[in-house]
């Protein structure tokens, strides 16, 4: 076995979530029949439960586009793609001196993160949750009236 | 994560394949050849990405089989130092934390990369467990078992296999070297080590 290239391209959870799923990991429930081994359906299942289940190429390409003014390195726009961070101390691990390259800019590029790249369900249903609720009141005051 | 990584290998191509297409039975052969296995310093391997080119189809004499040259890429987990990473907790014991990823279990977080300060307690879900409580600010967080728990990549090590004890090993020593054997995890041939000391680290319901 000689070894090419150590190195012949980075990808993205959603990349390879893509690759999974045209081999088609997602549509079958039995597991058996699709051409995916048992080793990467324990990747696929682990992939699904991360926000690159919501993304595709082309949320990716665009959020890298608006990301050149930031100046950073490959590694860390990945990074951050694959965690989606919503907040300041979640991005403090990824971005090596945030507060000296980054200081105010901040804010804006996490406002950027935030409407690019789609959230993690969990994330989303407990907004959800709140919104029924509110109906449901609302429901059980007009059936009182009635 | 994931890294892509080119390689080319001769392999041979059993005589019970050959009713196949030729790039579906390479590839078949390539799998069982190399997923789920660990290539010192590449990484895991998870997936075959594509066969870039197949050469030869060369029958040695005396054997029934063809034997190809394959140019190939792989998708290989092979995370880089410092990259963050979200893990959930496998076991907590005294010596720390391990993580697991579901499809690779091998990551390590020692005392010293714990969140200082801490302290520890026995944990009363499991026996000989320890439950791992950060202090900061006078309020006391837990690392619980159901939170998903992010940690920063500290090193990538690939041990080399392990050699078989030489009969000629002393008599003094062999009582040692049973009893430690007893306590040796499987072999990793992978093993991550991860810090929880920083910001934005830890259980996400820390942060969140």
């Amino acid at each position: 076995m000689k070894i090419l290239q150590s190195n012949a391209g980075v990808l993205t959870n959603c990349e390879v979530l893509e690759l999974l799923k045209s081999r088609g990991a997602g549509k079958d429930p039995t597991r058996v029949i699709a051409a995916v081994a048992p080793s990467e359906f324990k990747v696929y299942d682990y992939l699904e439960q991360t926000v690159a289940s919501k993304q595709t190429i082309e949320i990716i390409h665009k959020f890298v586009e608006d990301c050149k003014k930031y100046d950073l390195a490959n590694g860390e726009m990945l990074n951050v793609v694959n965690i989606r961070p919503s907040s300041a101390v979640e991005i403090d691990p990824i971005i090596q001196d945030c507060d000296s390259r980054m200081g105010d800019r901040i804010d804006e590029f996490l406002e950027n993160v935030v409407q690019v790249l789609p959230p993690y369900p969990s994330q989303l249903e407990s907004n959800e949750d709140t919104a029924e609720d509110k109906e449901e009141t609302t429901d059980d005051q007009q059936m009182g009236v009635k | 994560m994931f890294v892509m990584s080119e390689i080319e290998h001769t392999l041979r191509l059993p005589p019970h394949l050959l009713n196949r297409p030729l790039n579906a039975a390479i590839k078949g052969e390539l799998e069982s050849l190399f997923l789920d296995k660990v290539i010192d310093k590449l990484g895991l391997c998870v997936s075959v990405y594509d066969i870039l080119s197949i050469d030869g189809g060369f029958i040695f004499p005396g054997d029934g089989a063809s034997t190809y040259t394959a140019r190939f890429r792989l998708v290989m987990f092979r995370p880089y130092v410092g990259e963050v990473i979200s893990a959930r907790l496998k076991e907590s014991t005294k010596d720390g934390l391990r993580l697991s990823l579901g499809f690779f279990d091998d990551i390590y977080v020692p005392v010293p990369l714990m969140p200082n300060p801490y302290h520890t307690e026995p944990d009363p879900e499991h026996k000989n467990g320890t439950r791992w409580v950060w202090e900061y600010m006078g309020e006391n967080y837990p690392i619980d078992w159901a939170d998903e728990i992010r940690f920063r990549v500290h090193t990538v090590n690939y041990p080399p296999l392990p050699v078989e004890q030489g009969k000629d090993s002393e008599q003094k020593d062999s009582e040692e070297k049973d009893s430690r054997q007893k306590d040796l995890k499987p072999f990793a041939p992978m093993v991550i080590t991860g810090s929880l000391d920083a910001d934005g680290l830890g259980p996400t319901a820390w942060w969140v």
